[in-house]
């Protein structure tokens, strides 16, 4: 009996060393590999940050009102986030290569779930950020627009359009990743469809009045916009 | 790679007919039926009357009018100058219409006249618009004059005002040109203007920011790239500016884009001119300026009052990265007050619009924006001129206008600073 | 002496004198002065005789008529136009004798002959006018106007406005006020009187049966005054005309009258009544504007005069001239144009008189050769009857310094040669001193120079003055103005039946091109006619010319 669990106790220690003599190099391999990729990121983003700088990358964007909407949104400049992207792009990639040199079958099953699905991953972050960058043009556009006409609300007209935006973009980026596919399509399609009805109940029942006003206003011949004009072409 | 070729052959053939003249008048068109033939009138006469001697011709560039409008052009003559005028013309009077390329726009017409001018070796080159109610035969004199026979290259128009008409150029256009470039030049953004053959030729040749000045700007462009230049400028005066319709005029928001706009880009432009430019001058005046004092234009000082106060509640987040956080206090301040106490002060606006032109040039905000958020702004200050100046005569009004000018050249300092500063 | 053909069809190819009562539309007539012309027995002036010995120059220049500057006895204050003597020779130029001489020997070169009918006033030193003050009754008081004071006539205009002060002098012999439109010393005859208008029928009468073939009335406008009026074109001036002009016809159809009005072409035409008047009119607003279009380099004022003169009846012409013994008259221009006419032509004020301008041709033309030839060929190919002023031909000078027009009427000047072969007198004897200036000067500007050599402006204007004579679409035919774009060219068309000439000139010191629209004579072929080359064929395109700087071309249209 004792003989056999020594020989049971020997066997298993023998199969455990073996694993172990099998998965330590593995392990060491993959965090060389991990290492090794973090310090090529590095490099490769320092590189990267200082030409982009030299190259004055940023100015291309400035005009544009990039590196505005960036730092409002408390995200870096440009170049520091191109280079960034560029540092973890590369990380990740040999993360991914270190994690394969495992040698697990499930977890390689997962990394080349994860790597076929980085890509719409990506997109859907890039819908995201310029739907960002969209919807705060546009509520400024909104919001300036209903100011100079005079209109009533300005900020909530702003607010809904930056919202509405949002929205979409939002929506967007889940369908483009497949989360909850149909679920994500049609809550935005009920919302949108209330949101529009609603508007219309309230301006048509609510604020008849306010619409009979600027149908008026639009296609009556003389009156209160050509008072406006007649203000208005005095100024050059 | 070739020169683009612009001038269709039919209007070259037709400048081809006329050869080499002395003068020539640009009458840009687009649907002007009604106004047009009362404007070629009064130019043909004007050069019959004014200058007989000389070789002249009246070009029409039109953007496309189904109207009619290059027909009237064509047939707008004066039947019997002896009706008008002690004989009949000299010469042969020229009138060549033709449309130009392109879409609908003042710089395209420009174009097209300075190429005329060019190509027919013109020493003058005036420009008139085609809905004036109230040109005579004595704008043409005025005009072309000092460029034909005195030497000046550029000659900018003095309109007589109604009291608190051209807002926007008093309060804005002039006193920032003025402290800028260092010309007291009365209209800048005058449509009536006249060049001299080398001043035309100059902006023949330098197409380059063609596309940034829509509309009006267009003119201001002119104007300032004239003083920019080191040409001789000067001006005259023609009288009241009366147009036939208020239809064409251009809303405010669209003005302020249009010649606020220019105005901020030829700062760009002309910038290695301007933060170096130390003098102001007083620039030579033609013509018999009368006191007569007009009637006031109406405004609606109370909306304009409302529209400010509002607007810059709203636009606060807006108004954050243009204006520094002094500014945007004291107007924020001065937007709360009574309306009948609401006082926008020369130094505050004149602070605010220096601000402006520096954010524009750092371009702290989509460009179209910042214009936008300037109008209700802008309101505020027409608001509170009309309740300062109300009731005063023509020559305090004058006197309040001065002290805003001196109080722009004053802040130039303040301008150039923000102007070369880094963005934030 | 050279005999002439009596052929139906002279060398000139114009018909012999006698077969065409319309001759003179075909006249290129050459106005000078008989004592400006050539001096044969020595004494400095000009006479009969000599001017028989140029005759040949005359006829060999291609002119078909001569027109004589006034040669009758006269004081001479007025260039001979202050007549002492109305059936006369002033001595100085011979006797009736030698001008019927002259007379008889010009036709047989077929070269006709139009004297000067100054009928308007005599000198104060005629006879008639030294009766007619001599006392309130004498017989011949009525022939010439008189008044008690000056008031009468009020506001007349004065044409020598540089020499007189008023249309009234006061005669201390006749106590009495005259009337005279000119220099006081021309008083003007009272056409209101039968006798006066008899008597000038008798003086025409007498050189009509002389032999010569027309008279050129100076001064007509003002033959008659009323009250209240210009005294200029009445109706009962025309009246005195188509009087003259019904006892010419009868006797003498084959003479014409010539008109010598300064007015404006509408009331210019009444003098051509309807047909019953004069025969000729010259066309005094056309010349400056001719002028004026080169300075210009614009068609405009030419073609303004052009299209606004009136049709004139079928038998009647228009004459038409550049320069004459007168002054550039600025009469009929306006202000404007006036002013632009001395500035251009006449910056030294010492060129101006009497609202003109006291210059000949080629001074006026600086002395271009091109404008010279611009200007002569419109002469030649615009409707009427062409004068050339003798000088003219050899682009002769001037001298604005001799007093009145006298700077314009200088000697002939045939060589370089002892006063220009002029007179053989000493040269202090002339009766006006020779041009001697290195430009204009006899030594450089003469006759016999120019008729060595193809390539002068003499024989340049002979070979014109040919090619105008070989169609009479010139002297006969209608206008037809064509008006292409470029204004500096000036076109027109010349008909007559199937003979067409296209003439294209151009006004500007520049090459131009231009294109002419000529669908209407589509088909045809452009002969250039001096060349004689044809040019391409007409199609339906506008078709394009180009012109050196003041060139001009004649074609002959060809269906061929």
């Amino acid at each position: 009996m004792r003989e056999l669990v020594i020989s049971n106790l020997r066997g298993a220690l023998t199969a455990v060393t073996g694993i172990l003599a099998e998965a330590v190099p593995r392990v060491l391999a993959m965090i060389i590999i991990i290492v090794a990729g973090w310090v090529i990121a590095w490099i490769a983003e320092f590189i990267l940050r200082r030409l982009l700088v030299l190259a004055r990358f940023n100015r291309l964007f400035e005009s544009k009102g990039v590196t505005r909407a960036l730092s409002v949104a408390a995200l870096p400049s440009p170049s520091e986030m191109i280079s960034r992207i560029v540092f973890w792009c590369i990380w990740v990639a040999f993360i991914l290569v270190g994690i394969n040199a495992l040698g697990v079958v499930a977890l390689q099953r997962e990394v080349s779930d994860f790597v076929s699905l980085l890509p719409q991953f990506i997109v859907a972050l890039l819908v995201i950020f310029f739907g960002f960058l969209a919807a705060n043009f546009f509520s400024r556009a909104a919001l300036l627009a209903a100011v100079n006409a005079n209109s009533p609300s300005p900020r909530l007209v702003s607010g809904f359009v930056r919202f509405l935006i949002l929205l979409l973009a939002v929506t967007m980026a889940l369908e483009r990743v497949g989360l909850g596919r149909g679920v994500v399509l049609v809550a935005f399609a009920v919302s949108f469809g209330a949101i529009m009805m609603g508007l219309a109940i309230a301006f048509g029942l609510g604020g008849r009045h306010v619409a009979r006003r600027i149908l008026e206003r639009r296609f009556a011949a003389g009156g209160e916009r050509k008072e406006e004009k007649d203000e208005e072409a005095s100024h050059l | 790679m070739a020169e683009e070729r612009f001038l269709s052959d039919e209007f070259v053939s037709q400048l081809t007919a006329v050869g080499e003249v002395d003068i020539v008048v640009g009458l840009p068109t687009f649907n002007n039926r009604d106004t047009v033939q009362r404007v070629v009138n009064a130019i043909l006469v004007g050069l019959v009357k004014y200058f007989p001697r000389q070789r002249s011709v009246l070009i029409n560039p039109d953007a496309g009018s189904k109207d009619g409008t290059t027909e009237a052009v064509q047939a707008a003559s004066i039947p019997d100058f002896r009706a008008v005028l002690a004989s009949s013309p000299l010469r042969t009077m020229h009138v060549v219409s033709a449309r130009y390329p392109g879409v609908q726009g003042e710089s395209e017409a420009l174009r097209m006249l300075f190429a005329a001018a060019d190509l027919l070796g013109a020493k003058a080159c005036a420009f008139v618009s085609p809905d004036l109610e109230s040109i005579t035969p004595e704008w043409i004199d005025a005009l072309v004059q000092p460029a034909l026979k005195d030497g000046f290259d550029f000659v900018g128009p003095i309109y007589q005002r109604r009291r608190f008409d051209g807002l926007l150029v008093k309060n804005l256009l002039h006193p920032l040109i003025r402290a800028a470039y260092g010309y007291q030049i009365e209209e800048p953004v005058g449509r009536e203007v006249a060049l001299s053959g080398r001043l035309a030729s100059y902006f023949l040749s330098d197409q380059s920011h063609r596309e940034d000045f829509p509309g009006l700007g267009a003119f201001e462009w002119m104007t300032t790239a004239a003083m920019a230049g080191g040409y001789r400028v000067c001006q005259a005066f023609l009288g009241p500016r009366v147009t036939a319709s208020k239809r064409s005029a251009l809303d405010l928001n669209t003005a302020i884009k249009e010649v606020a706009g220019s105005l901020f880009r030829c700062l760009e432009i002309h910038q290695s001119y301007w933060l170096s430019r130390q003098k102001c001058e007083q620039v030579p005046t033609f013509g018999f300026q009368p006191v007569l004092d007009l009637d006031p234009v109406r405004i609606d000082r109370k909306r304009m009052f409302q529209m400010f106060s509002s607007g810059v509640d709203d636009l606060r987040p807006v108004l954050e990265q243009i204006l520094s956080p002094g500014t945007l206090e004291a107007i924020t301040a001065i937007a709360k007050l009574e309306e009948r106490q609401f006082r926008f002060p020369d130094d505050l606006w004149a602070k605010t619009v220096c601000e402006f032109a520096a954010s524009y040039h750092h371009s702290a905000i989509n460009r179209d924006h910042l214009l936008q958020a300037l109008t209700p702004v802008y309101r505020g200050r027409v608001s509170s001129f009309i309740l300062e100046n109300g009731r005063a005569g023509s020559e305090d009004v004058e006197l309040k206008l001065e002290s805003l000018r001196q109080e722009y050249e004053r802040l130039k300092p303040y301008l150039i600073e923000n102007w070369n500063r880094k963005v934030r | 002496m050279r005999t002439t053909s009596s052929s139906p069809d002279s060398p000139s190819g114009m018909p012999a004198p006698g077969a065409d009562p319309l001759w003179y539309k075909d006249a290129v007539i050459y106005e000078l002065h008989a004592r400006a012309f050539h001096d044969s027995n020595g004494d400095g002036i000009g006479d009969f005789p000599g001017l028989l010995q140029k005759l040949d120059y005359v006829q060999d220049l291609g002119v078909t008529t001569i027109w004589l500057l006034p040669f009758y006895p006269s004081p001479l204050k007025d260039d001979g136009y202050d007549i002492s003597d109305y059936t006369g020779i002033n001595p100085a130029y011979g006797t009736l004798e030698n001008f019927r001489e002259f007379l008889e020997q010009a036709h047989r070169r077929n070269l006709r002959v139009i004297t000067e009918l100054v009928i308007n006033h005599t000198s104060d030193q005629h006879p008639w006018f030294q009766e007619a003050r001599s006392s309130p009754d004498n017989p011949r008081r009525d022939w010439y106007v008189w008044s008690n004071t000056d008031d009468r006539y009020r506001g007349v205009r004065i044409i020598f406005k540089d020499s007189e002060l008023s249309n009234w002098t006061w005669d201390p012999i006749s106590k009495a006020y005259y009337w005279h439109r000119f220099f006081s010393h021309q008083p003007d005859l009272n056409f209101d009187n039968p006798a006066v208008v008899e008597e000038i029928w008798k003086v025409m009468q007498f050189w009509a049966d002389m032999g010569v073939d027309g008279f050129r009335v100076d001064a007509v406008p003002y033959l008659v005054e009323r009250e209240g009026t210009s005294c200029e074109n009445l109706p009962e001036t025309h009246d005195v005309v188509k009087f003259l002009r019904r006892r010419l016809n009868e006797k003498y159809p084959m003479i014409f009258l010539l008109a010598e009005a300064n007015q404006w072409p509408a009331d210019v035409r009444h003098y051509f009544g309807d047909g019953d008047e004069f025969q000729m009119a010259f066309h005094f607003p056309l010349m400056p504007r001719m002028f004026m279009g080169v300075k210009l380099e614009d068609r405009k004022p030419i073609m303004d005069i052009l299209q606004q003169t009136p049709d004139i009846p079928e038998t009647c012409q228009w004459g038409i001239f550049l320069r004459n013994h007168d002054e550039l008259t600025l009469e009929m221009v306006s202000d404007v144009e006036r002013d632009y006419m001395y500035d251009m032509y006449a910056l030294d004020a010492g060129a101006r008189l009497n609202l003109g301008i006291r210059r000949r041709l080629a001074p006026l033309m600086d002395g271009d050769r091109r404008r010279l030839e611009l200007m002569n060929g419109m002469l030649m190919s615009l409707p009427g009857s062409p004068v050339l002023y003798y000088g003219d031909e050899i682009g002769m000078g001037d001298n604005i310094f001799l007093g009145d027009r006298n700077g314009v009427r200088t000697p002939m000047q045939w060589s370089g040669g002892w006063n220009a072969g002029f007179s053989a007198a000493d040269p202090e004897r002339l009766y006006l001193p020779l041009l001697s200036n290195p430009v204009y000067g006899y030594q450089t500007v003469n006759v016999e120079a120019q008729r060595r050599t193809d390539h002068s402006l003499w024989s340049w204007m002979k070979k014109l003055i040919q090619v105008r004579k070989s169609t009479r679409a010139f002297s006969r035919g209608g206008i037809e103005f064509l008006q292409p774009r470029n204004h500096r060219v000036f076109a027109y068309i010349r008909t007559l039946g199937n003979d067409r000439v296209l003439v294209v000139n151009n006004l500007s010191r520049s090459a131009q091109p231009v294109e002419l629209d000529l669908r209407a004579f589509e088909g045809y072929i452009p002969v250039e006619m001096f060349g004689g080359n044809p040019f391409p064929r007409i199609g339906r395109l506008p078709y394009l010319m180009t012109l050196p700087p003041y060139g001009f071309y004649w074609f002959r249209m060809r269906r061929l």
